[in-house]
């Protein structure tokens, strides 16, 4: 049975040597029945020890855990043990147990064996695309392999939630958007709650409904992936969104200055302010473009190709310590001249702290 | 001693390595080829000569006596040793699951009885000879097998635990949390999942105990008082003699003695080296 | 819902106990047999006395006050000092030689013979010494060979207890040899590669590299070193021929003596002294040394 998976001012404190540090402080989060829930953070933040608190892994110092209205860990008690609670999960290690062939493995989580539980398996096998590899052991797997097997065993159980840590960081990268697919169309197929942690925004983007972004021990914002990368709350979750150049920019009567621009900002407070532009808002050209506006005259540092597009680095003329990547479609000369040009409504203003 | 070349340094080094070896050797070999002297060579050889006119004689004399004593070795030995390493491993992993554990309070616990194995495991065990000698008595268990196994399984099952505890340290976390959360016990997890992940480290407490126990003079010496009946480290000993009386005996009794567990070191003594190197440091370090 | 829950924490709590129960209880008449063994230490249990009766320190303030118990707890402290010193001598020394040994294969092969002493009972190793220390046949017939002096060996009370150390020293080196080279292993490679690359003589790289590198091996080497030989049974009760040989006797020895002549409070005073000198040095190196080293992993 899916269920929603709630957790109400969750806290956990480590002790490290003499000192208690504080990683998860007062977490706020429901995850709704089927849907898919990202948590983005950046290493060290808590994202494995928020999952292992909803598998009942790790005690909660304080805080309540609810499986849809049924209470499953309080402070300092487990009420369900891990054992009970129909989790699906997915370790950043894979954790296959390395004694068992392919079969066993997700055979092992699952209480009767019939003919019935063989079929089930060679199922979501085949829907895996490890049928083949059944009857291997875990080491004699590729690494997508094994993550699919991984994956196969926290489905094999019916579990009430899904639960994935890290999955695809240990992935080639050129198997990383077909394996990220894959557990999209499976979620969806069997319509289980999910819950995705990873650093890495692309991971979020291509598998969950909704997103969140773990920062010293809260949320520092839930939303839509496109909201989170689109309007970020602060500089911090616009950095881990997504590549942001950052700039210093005063505010003076609705007006924003940031480099040699000036954009009409109605919504900001008079003040000095963080400005953040991502890469491909901007655009270097020799020409005023439409609907665009000019921060000025840059000069071209670096020139790369990066798969699809290209990559500059460029610098204002007059501020050479100040660096910006610019996405454009064509390569530049290095210590060509150019106009960088920004769409205004993109540009991000943040408070200064 | 850079005064000397490479190659005399390579020789000294040789050289030294030797003598101490051949030192080493020296009480084993006297072992080896004093059992097969005969009368003859008794009288008119020293312990370090080979035998000039080998001969099993002494062997045929001393087998009437050790025939016994060396079955009831294996028949002691060879069980307890598999049973205490078992029990010591459920044992280890109980404790390795309290250490994981993050209650304070299991936690002081563990080093508890981290501590409590460790001493019961290095513990004299001569200790407690009497209190032992006396329930022995009571449950009318000496001079059988039943006592010497209790007592065994008594003092060999400490090592046991800690010599596995200290295997399992390296026991993946999330594999032992994987399996929890496949909804496996914990007695289903040891057998499905630790013991086969840990097949190296049993084989080596098997080993250590094996020869331990083997080799151990004290247990039987109080627990057994018939000459005939008893285990054959003691069994041996009746054969140390008095000058004069014929050393081939001796030798030809210590090398039936000491044969099963120099076997083991030859063929297993890596398992056995390993048991040491975790004893003593926690299973850091490889040899 | 609730007697699910009850059911599946019942299941978890067997499990538990069938895992734990069979040591626990192994554990508990072990610790009872201590405890027997403290009571007891308070009477006056003994041949004379077959009803004890308590006599607080009276039984420890006897077994304390023999000469027997003097030599014999100076022999054990001896033994036990003696091979801590040589025994860490004979491990550095052998260890260092044996690192420098090119071949892993005969490394293992020598690290072996050095260890394979353990490997026999120390009662049957007693019997071999017996020999060795023969006056006609034994080492003295080499070192009359050699023209050298021979020497009494064990049938002089001035040279038996040296005597029996040698053997203590041949039998138990090989634990320091062992332990010093898991923490030579232990010490970075490319250290040593460094000091190759300066031109740092051998000897040098050993006493400047390897040593100050191990001092796990000097603790485990030494922690281990005491705890066999604090209780060395076998080798004085087979060389001397029974537990009453004065010159040979340790404190293990001199308590199973008690023990045969019937000075059962006597018995148990020495063994509570001598499981709480164990504990003494066991605890902290269980708790400072095997699980912070177990840990770390
Ligand atoms: N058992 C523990 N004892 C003490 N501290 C811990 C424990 N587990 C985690 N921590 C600490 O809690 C913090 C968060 O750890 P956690 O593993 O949850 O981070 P993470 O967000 O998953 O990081 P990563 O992206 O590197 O996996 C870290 O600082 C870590 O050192
Ligand atoms: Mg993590």
């Amino acid at each position: 049975m899916v269920v929603t998976v709630k957790l109400s001012k969750v806290t956990k404190t480590f002790k490290k040597g003499k000192r208690n540090v504080e990683v998860l402080r007062g977490v706020d989060l429901v995850v709704e029945r089927g849907a898919c829930m990202g948590v983005l953070g950046p290493s060290g933040t808590g994202k494995t020890t928020l999952m292992r608190i909803i598998a009942g892994l790790e005690v909660p110092s304080s805080g309540e855990v609810y499986f849809d209205d049924k209470l499953v860990s309080t402070s300092n008690r487990i009420i369900v043990p891990p054992e009970n609670r129909n989790i699906g999960m997915v370790f950043q290690s894979w954790a296959l147990y390395p004694n068992m062939k392919a079969y066993d493995n997700i055979a092992f989580a699952v209480k009767n064996k019939g003919e019935e539980t063989r079929k089930k398996i060679e199922e979501i096998a085949e829907l895996l695309d490890i049928l083949h590899v059944l009857d291997r052991y875990p080491r004699e797997l590729s690494g997508g392999q094994q993550q699919r097997v991984a994956l196969a065993r926290a489905l094999a159980k019916d579990p009430s939630i899904l639960v994935l840590d890290e999955p695809f960081s240990n992935l080639d990268a050129r198997i990383r958007d077909s394996a990220r697919a894959l557990v999209k169309k499976v979620q969806k197929e069997f319509g289980v709650t999910a819950l995705v942690v990873s650093h890495d925004p692309a991971d979020i983007f291509s598998v969950a409904d909704v997103a969140g972004v773990l920062l010293d021990g809260n949320f520092a914002q839930v939303g839509s992936p496109l909201e989170l990368y689109d309007s970020p709350v602060s500089a911090s979750v616009a950095r881990l969104v997504g590549e942001i150049n950052e700039l210093d920019g005063v505010v003076e009567g609705g007006k924003l200055r940031v480099l040699r621009g000036v954009v009409e900002r109605r919504d900001c407070q008079d003040g000095n302010v963080k400005v953040g532009i991502r890469p491909e808002d901007l655009r270097v050209s020799e020409t005023e473009v439409q609907g665009m506006i000019s921060l000025g005259k840059v000069r071209v540092k670096v020139s790369s190709y990066t798969g699809s597009s290209f990559r500059l680095v460029v610098s204002p003329l007059e501020e050479e310590k100040v660096e910006l990547y610019v996405n454009s479609d064509r390569p530049m000369p290095i210590n060509s001249e150019a106009v960088l040009l920004a769409k205004p409504e993109k540009i991000k203003v943040f408070k200064n702290n | 001693m850079s005064e000397f070349g490479p190659t005399v340094k390579a020789f000294l080094h040789q050289l030294i390595l030797a003598i101490f070896v051949v030192i080493w050797l020296i009480p084993i070999y006297a072992m080896v080829i004093n059992g097969l002297k005969s009368e003859f060579d008794v009288t008119s050889t020293p312990v370090f000569i080979p035998p000039l006119h080998p001969s099993l004689t002494a062997f045929a004399a001393v087998w009437s006596q050790l025939d016994v004593p060396l079955l009831n070795s294996v028949i002691v030995v060879i069980p307890v040793s598999l049973v205490a390493t078992f029990i010591g491993a459920m044992a280890a992993y109980y404790f390795y699951l309290l250490s994981v554990s993050k209650r304070r309070s299991l936690n002081f616990m563990s080093n508890t009885i981290f501590s409590l194995i460790a001493l019961a495991t290095f513990m004299p065990y001569q200790a407690v000879i009497i209190p032992l000698t006396r329930i022995e008595a009571n449950w009318g268990l000496l001079n059988t097998y039943g006592g010497a196994i209790f007592a065994f399984i008594l003092f060999y099952i400490p090592t046991a635990a800690l010599l596995m505890s200290m295997f399992m340290a390296v026991l993946p976390r999330d594999i032992i949390d994987a399996a929890r959360i496949d909804g496996s016990g914990d007695l289903r997890t040891f057998f499905r999942i630790v013991v086969p992940l840990t097949i190296p480290g049993i084989i080596s407490t098997l080993i250590f105990n094996v020869i331990e126990m083997w080799n151990n003079f004290f247990i039987p010496l109080v627990l057994f008082n018939v000459a005939k009946q008893t285990l054959i480290p003691v069994a041996v000993e009746s054969f140390t003699g008095g000058y004069g009386t014929l050393y081939n005996e001796s030798f030809a009794a210590a090398f039936l003695a000491s044969i099963i567990p120099l076997l083991i070191f030859i063929f297993l003594g890596r398992y056995f080296i390993r048991g040491l190197v975790t004893l003593g440091t926690g299973g850091k370090g490889a040899v | 819902m609730a007697t699910l829950e009850g059911r599946s924490r019942l299941r978890s709590i067997l499990n538990k106990a069938a895992l734990v129960l069979p040591t626990a209880a192994l554990s508990i008449i072990l610790l009872y047999l201590v405890l027997w063994n403290l009571y007891y230490s308070f009477t006056n249990w003994s041949l004379f006395h077959s009803i004890p009766e308590f006599v607080g320190l009276l039984s420890y303030a006897q077994a304390m006050s023999t000469v027997f118990f003097r030599s014999s707890f100076v022999h054990s402290l001896e033994l036990s000092g003696g091979l801590i010193l040589v025994g860490n001598l004979m491990g550095m020394l052998l260890a260092g030689l044996l690192y420098f040994v090119r071949s892993s294969k005969l490394r293992t092969v020598y690290l072996s013979i050095f260890i394979a002493p353990l490997a026999i009972s120390m009662a049957v190793n007693g019997v071999i010494w017996l020999w060795l220390y023969n006056l006609q046949i034994g080492i003295d017939w080499l070192l009359v060979r050699l023209s050298l002096p021979a020497l009494p060996w064990l049938s002089s009370t001035s040279t038996a207890f040296p005597s029996m150390f040698i053997v203590a020293v041949w039998a138990y080196s090989g634990l320091a040899v062992l332990f010093y080279l898991a923490s030579f292993m232990g010490v970075d490679k490319s250290l040593i590669e460094a000091a190759k690359m300066d031109g740092v003589g051998t000897f040098k790289t050993f006493f400047r590299v390897l040593l100050p590198n191990s001092y796990q091996g000097v603790i485990v080497a030494t922690a281990l070193l005491f705890l066999f030989s604090f209780k060395i049974f076998s080798l004085p009760f087979v060389l001397s021929g029974g537990p009453t040989n004065v010159s040979l006797q340790t404190t293990v020895v001199y308590m199973y003596y008690l023990y045969t002549t019937e000075f059962f409070a006597q018995s148990t005073a020495i063994a509570t002294l001598v499981t709480a000198i164990a504990a003494a040095v066991v605890i902290p190196f269980a708790l400072l040394g095997l699980r912070r080293w177990v840990r770390r992993e």
